[in-house]
């Protein structure tokens, strides 16, 4: 027992631990948050809800309760009202969260021996980062030159682009800034992010223009990506390097600050099956999001807890896991570990989880072979099994996009306790959580 | 990819069924055991030799004096059957409290279901005196949490603040019965005698009347919910200073080895009985 840890327990205040909970769209953010806080309070009620964690605790005992808000400007995640919609008969899946959210929860451990009158305090508090402004960590680290070749190159092949890209083309060399015309591209290029959006992709940048913060937007925020070096192209860069200040300093702002951990969420298994385009597309976020965290150098002299970024603990996790068989589950991680590999600052390790395990696994018998195979209830069609095909533990190549890889169907949820203040049934949600806390348990 | 992989397959295997239903999870908390211990049995086995036995010698006892003379028969009946009443009244008090007891836990349970948290609210209220005016705020809450969050500022800070009361008033008297009692032996036992009172004025706070089996069943879940209580609640000794204000009181605590032991031990005493009587323990 760490006497300093122990001593704790003496001071009445809590030890806060700030979670970021980011991942690209759709990924299951919100599912993820409401799954953590209602199995969380399920433990501290004495419902073996996380097993791993449990595990962890090796006998200690633990309490767990929403506090109040107090005065927070932050607005709150209702986890509870999320989980009672999913409880519902009919299920209703919670609705994606489209603006900044907190989860707080805190947590009392008791300890062994002498020093069970002085419980280990803490507060958790999940901050739900908006997968869209995920992708303007990498945009720190780059310039406005770089970014601008590297998207309008990406963007050349795409259909949804093609009317952006035949304004950008057409722009004469030595173009005026003109504000006008600045704001036609400006909405262009956001049409074409939004499109793009729709058919699946993940990778678009600048984030904040998709999911703007509140309230009226600054001049500086309407640029687009273009070549040359006309006065046009001077004022895009202007802004472009305002925008990425903006970013940097929003990373410093209290809502933000002292990140410590860091939870990134994708769907790759949605983006296997939506094909190769989406999936290299999703990698390729994956991969900038990944290079950007492990470029975040702490500032000289300042403690980690003080660091603007100091991010210790970074967890990347595939998601929606229970759509395939427990036997593939590790394949489905290799595939996360490979696509976020990189050498980072903090401790990282990919997962492959179900924030709500809609599914119970079967063995199948498929062209007079055994498969293992998943079967759960989709709405209107009843039970259903679904063998998803093998999931690959390295990103795919040229030649097996020939292969249809998976078929998702929509699972409903399990059947949960009436108001959803039960237990939810999870995937390795609990192992996640050890992860990102071990070094305080 | 091999040309033999089998392609992916979906079918619907029964159009009729509804929503898997998830495993059950175990509880964890610590449950009551079956097994009975060799001294629970030894306690046992004397108890039902004593009650046995004692009935028969009673029932031989009146037989013989009916033999002796029907008037004699007929008062030692009545003795015998008012004696044994008033014991048979005393068990049931004692078997009503342990059932009252485990009622804390159900109604603890409903307040936490979303579907019967406010009947349950009203049906705990309805035994309190200090739930007077809170029905109709009760009736206008909307959510689970906000009907605890109601219970816990109404009734249930007042009779925690009554039960903080009853310890800080115990947390004197130990003060200074300690340091008048001549031998240290008599400390413990002061203690123990003191302890118990203060349960059974905490229990009849929240409604129960519990007797001795009955207080002892409480002191055993007193001592559960006291290490929580006591690990919550560092603000105790800032109470046991608040309970000793008293200049005397003040020199006493400091004079006399154990005294201020004593006075905290009344103060957690009662905060934890207070939380195993509380449907709304969690607010520690």
């Amino acid at each position: 027992m760490d006497l300093i840890e122990a001593a704790r327990g003496l001071i009445p205040v809590r030890r806060r631990v700030r979670i970021g909970v980011t991942g690209l769209r759709r990924s299951g953010k919100t599912s993820l948050l409401t799954s953590l806080a209602v199995n969380l309070l399920a433990e501290g009620r004495g419902v073996a809800a996380l097993p791993a964690l449990r595990a962890q605790l090796n006998g200690r005992r633990m309490r767990v309760a929403i506090p109040p808000a107090g005065a927070s400007s932050m607005p709150r995640f209702d986890a509870l009202a999320k989980s009672a919609s999913l409880a519902a008969d009919p299920p209703d899946w919670p609705k994606p969260t489209d603006a900044v959210s907190l989860l707080a929860l805190d947590i009392d451990i008791t300890r062994p021996g002498m020093f069970s009158a002085l419980p280990q305090r803490l507060r958790l508090e999940f901050v739900d980062y908006p997968g869209e402004w995920l992708l303007d960590l990498p945009l720190l680290g780059q310039n406005y030159a770089d970014w601008a070749t590297g998207t309008l190159r990406r963007l050349e092949t795409l259909p949804e682009a093609r009317d952006f890209m035949g304004f950008v083309r057409g722009l004469p060399a030595g173009m005026s800034a003109d504000e006008d015309l600045i704001l036609s591209g400006h909405n262009l290029y956001v049409a074409t992010l939004r499109a793009l959006q729709t058919n699946g992709f993940s990778l678009l940048q600048p984030g904040r223009f998709l999911m703007p913060t509140p309230g009226d937007q600054p001049p500086w925020q309407h640029f687009f990506p273009m070549a040359g070096s006309s006065r046009l192209a001077s004022l895009m860069q202007q802004r472009y390097d305002a925008y990425v200040a903006a970013v940097r300093d929003e990373l410093s702002a209290p809502g933000f600050a002292h990140i410590d951990r860091l939870i990134v969420v994708a769907d790759l298994l949605s983006a296997l099956h939506a094909g190769r385009t989406a999936f290299d597309d999703a990698s390729a976020a994956l991969g900038l999001v990944a290079r950007a965290l492990s470029r975040r150098e702490p500032l000289p002299l300042l403690p980690s807890w003080l660091q603007p970024w100091g991010i210790s603990r970074i967890a990347f996790a595939a998601t929606k896991a229970d759509h395939v068989a427990s036997r593939q589950r590790a394949n489905l991680q290799a595939l996360m570990a490979r696509l976020t590999d990189t050498p980072a600052r903090a401790v990282s390790q990919s997962f492959s989880i179900a924030a709500i395990n809609c599914t119970e696994d079967f063995v199948w018998t498929l062209d007079a072979r055994p498969v293992s195979a998943v079967r759960g209830h989709v709405a209107g069609q009843g039970v259903v099994r679904s063998y998803p095909g093998e999931v690959p533990d390295r990103p795919p190549e040229l030649s097996d996009w020939a292969h249809p890889f998976l078929s998702l169907p929509h699972f409903t949820p399990k059947r949960l306790d009436p108001g959803g203040r039960g237990v939810i049934p999870q995937i390795e949600l609990d192992r996640l959580l050890v992860f990102l806390l071990e070094d305080m348990l | 990819m091999s040309e033999t992989r089998i392609t992916p397959r979906l079918e619907v295997e029964n159009p009729q069924a509804g929503r898997l239903e998830p495993e059950s999870l175990p509880m964890v908390l610590p449950t009551k055991g079956s097994d009975r211990g060799t001294l629970s049995m030894v306690a046992m086995g004397v108890g039902v030799l004593m009650a046995g036995l004692s009935a028969l010698s009673i029932g031989n006892f009146v037989a013989d004096q009916f033999s002796r003379a029907p008037w004699l028969g007929w008062t030692t009946l009545a003795i015998a059957a008012t004696g044994v009443g008033l014991i048979g009244v005393a068990v049931w008090r004692e078997l009503s409290f342990l059932h009252r007891l485990d009622d804390v836990d159900r109604l603890r349970a409903d307040l936490a279901n979303p579907a019967r948290a406010r009947e349950a609210a009203k049906s705990w209220l309805g035994t309190l005196p200090q739930a007077a005016g809170i029905e109709a705020a009760l009736n206008a809450t909307d959510s689970p949490d906000a009907i605890m969050a109601l219970l816990r500022a109404g009734p249930g800070r007042i009779l925690a603040d009554e039960a903080q009361t009853l310890g800080r008033i115990a947390a004197g008297q130990m003060l200074a019965v300690t340091a008048a009692v001549p031998y240290p032996a008599l400390d413990g036992l002061i203690v123990a005698l003191r302890g118990i009172r203060l349960v059974r004025q905490v229990a009849s706070l929240y409604g129960f009347r519990p007797g001795t089996l009955g207080t002892i069943a409480l002191l055993r879940r007193t001592l559960l919910s006291g290490v929580y209580v006591t690990s919550a609640n560092i603000a105790v000794d800032t109470l046991v200073k608040a309970a000793i204000s008293n200049p005397h009181l003040q020199t006493l605590a400091g004079d006399v080895a154990g005294a201020g032991v004593a006075a905290r031990r009344m103060v957690v005493l009662a905060r934890a009985t207070a939380a195993a009587c509380s449907p709304l323990s969690a607010e520690g």
